[in-house]
């Protein structure tokens, strides 16, 4: 047993004897078996290859924009918001908009046009050339004229003869004139047995128009407007169309696209103007917070001596609601932009100074930024070069957060009662007006507009804002590049 | 433990004292207007004599102690305008317990509703629950909650044929403001225990119990929800809050005899002592919620320290 061991370790050493022996005798002869490849060369400076390696691709903007631009709903959102925002600041200069306030009445009556459906075009009928109608200037719109071609108007129980029937229409004559009145359930007209045997003395049981023609040229029974060149006055008060011609509910081309508020005030303009008023407000609170929350954030994270007491405020002010102060700075000032704006301006900033400030507790001290101190740098550069770069994603989430939420505020303080006055319309104040509508069918357009708009807006400002974060976050970019 | 609480207490006690003062103050700058009920048709000496019997005339310190007084006794002050000389307190007392009623169903709603849907959607991430949480999640939380509150009125009650205003001894009536009222916190938890039990699916117990071959069913009821439901509890203050601020919209709404739509009767008509007592009692309410989720996390997590956590407001 032992033997065999022994003889064993005599063969392995034996052979290594030999291995070395030939390979010594090899170096000495200067005989080689290993190839060329396989050894050392020294290598030469190569220019190019030097710059290689100190150089990369990685560009954390651009990997941030080309994360962004795939997450589809977010970019279909952004442009949607562009266009949104675009249109919103240039509409007023658009041709033919109402201005917001503007109530608009109906020049023949001098009513106003309230509680208007929407509707994208005035005209509500199209007669042909060479119809008779009834016609007077407008008089506080050059250029059109209001007409209609009702003949006469009989009241209820008046006496007239019937001398041709028709289903939908009869032709009578009334006071030597003839015209046509309606004949169906409305008007009720009093009819023999065989009513096609004419002429017979009729009467309606309810006030009936007669027209000139078996057609209603009337918007429910007040005037239509036309423009001038389209009609050729007679003298007796009545003009012949001259061309086939529109009648509209308005003496204007323009229509109230999303209709008129229950005083006349053209909503199409006051959605627009109120998603200004909202937008500003937003921007405005967001400016706010970004400069006063970045401002206190830095000089509590990176001032040691401020911590202790800024930590105190902090517990203080942040353990009472913001709803609360907003509703008290509200209710204690004159409703209005000013009131709106300070009354959120005043806790909004405190998230974010509170984010700050715990981002640069962390990385104030790591070891770049105590190098940077070591080779002199000043503080101001420090936090400009060193820190606030590493948050500028963060930075960018909040304020896109905070301008939906800003919105909803105002929304939220309007509904209290205690927002803007309605000659400042906002999305908030529009959406309580509409409210007070709500029950009547007819009438809720008033507030889904709004609404609608509103919803637009703050869900993408949110959908924006979070893929942008998620863009933004250098996880992300790893596997993508 | 009890060294912590009983600082976080006196913090909480103090700031309440802050608060109190502060908006104390801030509310005698009001105009005089506010404390009569026909101050148009009262003369000047009636009006001093009315500032006097008030102590109106008395400095603002003096005022604010007299104050303080009162409200060790549980005296809020009267009411100026609302209810003409009531005693604050009884207004409250009388309308407090129907808000209480509908913000404990409307917060139970939320955690029957929210933690099933969470816990679905961090199961099948990428699935059907999970895109439509997140749906539901985003609008939640973009869509102010006026909007989609007048709409779950209008549609709700023509759809479900049940009237439009809250009548207390008709239960069909609540179904609508409760339900509402749940939407946001409902959407609050979902987030969170989506975020929490994803966060804890990825961690390596899991993964050690799935190697031995627990049932992921097993899994996910004994050691994912479980432990993501911990840190679910330094939410209670905000889902207080939002529930407090859901009360305002609804009871006004749904004309709910509550102390929400209260708030907005009083501040139209500018009763200034009972804007007052109430803008203090929802602060208070802000502050006990914040104190019981520091002091309940506390309690669960020795961890903790005298710091505030993100995410409460």
């Amino acid at each position: 047993m032992l033997s065999i061991k022994e003889n064993k370790s005599k063969k392995l050493e034996a052979a290594l004897e030999a291995q070395l022996t030939k390979e010594l005798d090899a170096a000495r002869t200067g005989e080689q078996e290993i190839n060329e490849d396989e050894l050392f060369v020294l290598a030469q400076y190569d220019e190019a290859a030097g710059e290689k390696t100190g150089y990369s691709n990685y560009s954390y903007w651009r990997s941030t924009v080309k994360v962004f631009f795939k997450n589809k709903v977010a970019v279909f959102l952004l442009f949607v918001l562009a266009g949104l925002l675009l249109f919103t600041f240039i509409q007023p200069y658009l041709p033919g908009q109402y201005p917001a306030n503007q109530i608009n009445n109906n020049p023949q009556t001098g009513k106003q046009l309230s509680n208007l459906s929407p509707s994208l075009t005035t005209v509500l009928v199209t007669v042909p050339e060479g119809t008779t109608l009834s016609a007077a200037p407008v008089k506080d719109s050059e250029g059109w004229y209001a007409v209609h071609n009702v003949l006469d108007t009989l009241q209820a129980r008046t006496k007239f003869t019937v001398i041709e029937y028709g289903e939908a229409w009869c032709k009578v004559e009334y006071k030597g004139k003839t015209g046509y009145v309606k004949n169906n359930f409305q008007t009720k007209l009093k009819l023999p047995d065989d009513p096609t045997a004419t002429p017979y003395e009729s009467r309606s049981n309810f006030k009936l128009e007669m027209y000139m023609e078996p057609q209603d040229y009337t918007n429910n029974g007040t005037a239509l407007y036309v423009e001038e060149q389209l009609l050729t006055p007679a003298q007796d008060g009545t003009a012949v169309t001259n061309a086939e011609a529109e009648l509209r509910v308005l003496p204007s081309e323009h229509a109230f696209w999303f209709g008129t508020n229950n005083i006349g005030q053209d909503l199409w303009a006051r959605v627009w103007s109120g998603t200004r008023t909202s937008l500003i407000i937003g921007f405005i609170v967001a400016l706010v917070e970004a400069v006063i929350g970045i401002t206190v954030g830095v000089l509590w994270g990176y001032v040691r001596s401020l911590d202790r007491i800024l930590t105190e405020i902090y517990n203080v002010v942040d353990n009472i609601p913001q709803t609360i102060i907003l509703i008290l700075i509200s209710y204690i000032l004159r409703p209005g932009f000013g009131t709106l704006v300070f009354a959120m301006s005043l806790t909004c900033w405190l998230g974010m100074a509170r984010f700050i400030r715990n981002q640069i507790v962390i990385i104030r001290d790591r070891d770049y930024n105590l190098a940077s101190r070591c080779l002199g740098t000043g503080t101001a550069r420090i936090i400009m070069k060193n820190l606030l770069p590493y948050l500028v994603s963060v930075i960018m989430l909040r304020l896109a957060l905070s301008i939906p939420s800003a919105i909803g505020n105002e929304v939220f303080i309007t509904y209290i009662g205690l927002g803007l006055p309605v000659d400042m319309p906002s999305l908030g104040n529009l959406i309580n007006e509409g409210r007070k509508l709500v029950t009547s069918e007819t009438l809720r357009y008033q507030l889904i507009f709004p609404a609608i708009v509103l919803s637009v807006v703050t869900i993408s400002f949110y959908i924006i804002g979070n893929a942008f974060a998620d863009a933004a976050d250098p996880k992300n970019h790893m596997y993508k590049s | 433990m009890l060294k912590y609480s009983l600082k976080r207490l006196s913090s909480s006690f103090l700031t309440l004292l802050i608060i109190i003062s502060v908006v104390f103050v801030l509310l005698r700058q009001m105009p005089i207007e506010g404390y009569f009920d026909n101050f148009e048709k009262a003369d000047e000496a009636m009006i001093q004599a009315k500032l006097n019997q008030l102590g109106l005339n008395d400095p603002i310190p003096v005022q604010l102690w007299n104050f303080l007084k009162g409200l060790v006794h549980g005296d809020l002050g009267t009411s100026a305008r609302y209810s003409v000389g009531a005693p604050i307190s009884g207004i409250i007392a009388k309308k407090a317990p129907l808000s209480i009623k509908m913000g404990v169903l409307s917060m139970a709603l939320s955690l029957v509703l929210g933690i099933p849907l969470g816990a679905a959607m961090a199961k099948g991430k990428g699935r059907f629950w999970d895109k439509f949480g997140t749906v539901y999640i985003v609008f939640i939380n973009a869509v102010p909650a006026a909007v989609y509150y007048i709409f779950i009125q209008l549609y709700g009650t023509s759809f479900l044929g049940i009237p439009m205003l809250f009548d207390e001894a008709n239960p069909v009536t609540w179904i609508l403001p409760v339900f509402s009222m749940s939407l946001g916190n409902t959407a609050y938890y979902a987030m969170w225990l989506r975020r929490y039990m994803v966060d804890e699916l990825n961690k390596d117990y899991v993964r050690l119990a799935r190697a031995k071959g627990v049932s992921g069913k097993s899994i996910m009821m004994k050691h994912v929800l479980r432990n993501a439901f911990v840190p679910m509890i330094q939410y209670i203050p905000t889902s207080l809050l939002y529930t407090v601020c859901g009360s305002i919209y609804i009871e006004s709404l749904y004309s709910i005899p509550g102390m929400g739509g209260l708030l907005v009767d009083v501040i139209g008509r500018q009763d200034n002592p009972m804007v007052q007592a109430i803008v203090m009692i929802y602060s208070c309410i802000g502050i006990v919620g914040l104190l019981l989720g520091d002091l309940l996390m506390g309690l669960i997590d020795p961890r903790i320290s005298f710091v505030k956590k993100e995410g409460a407001r």
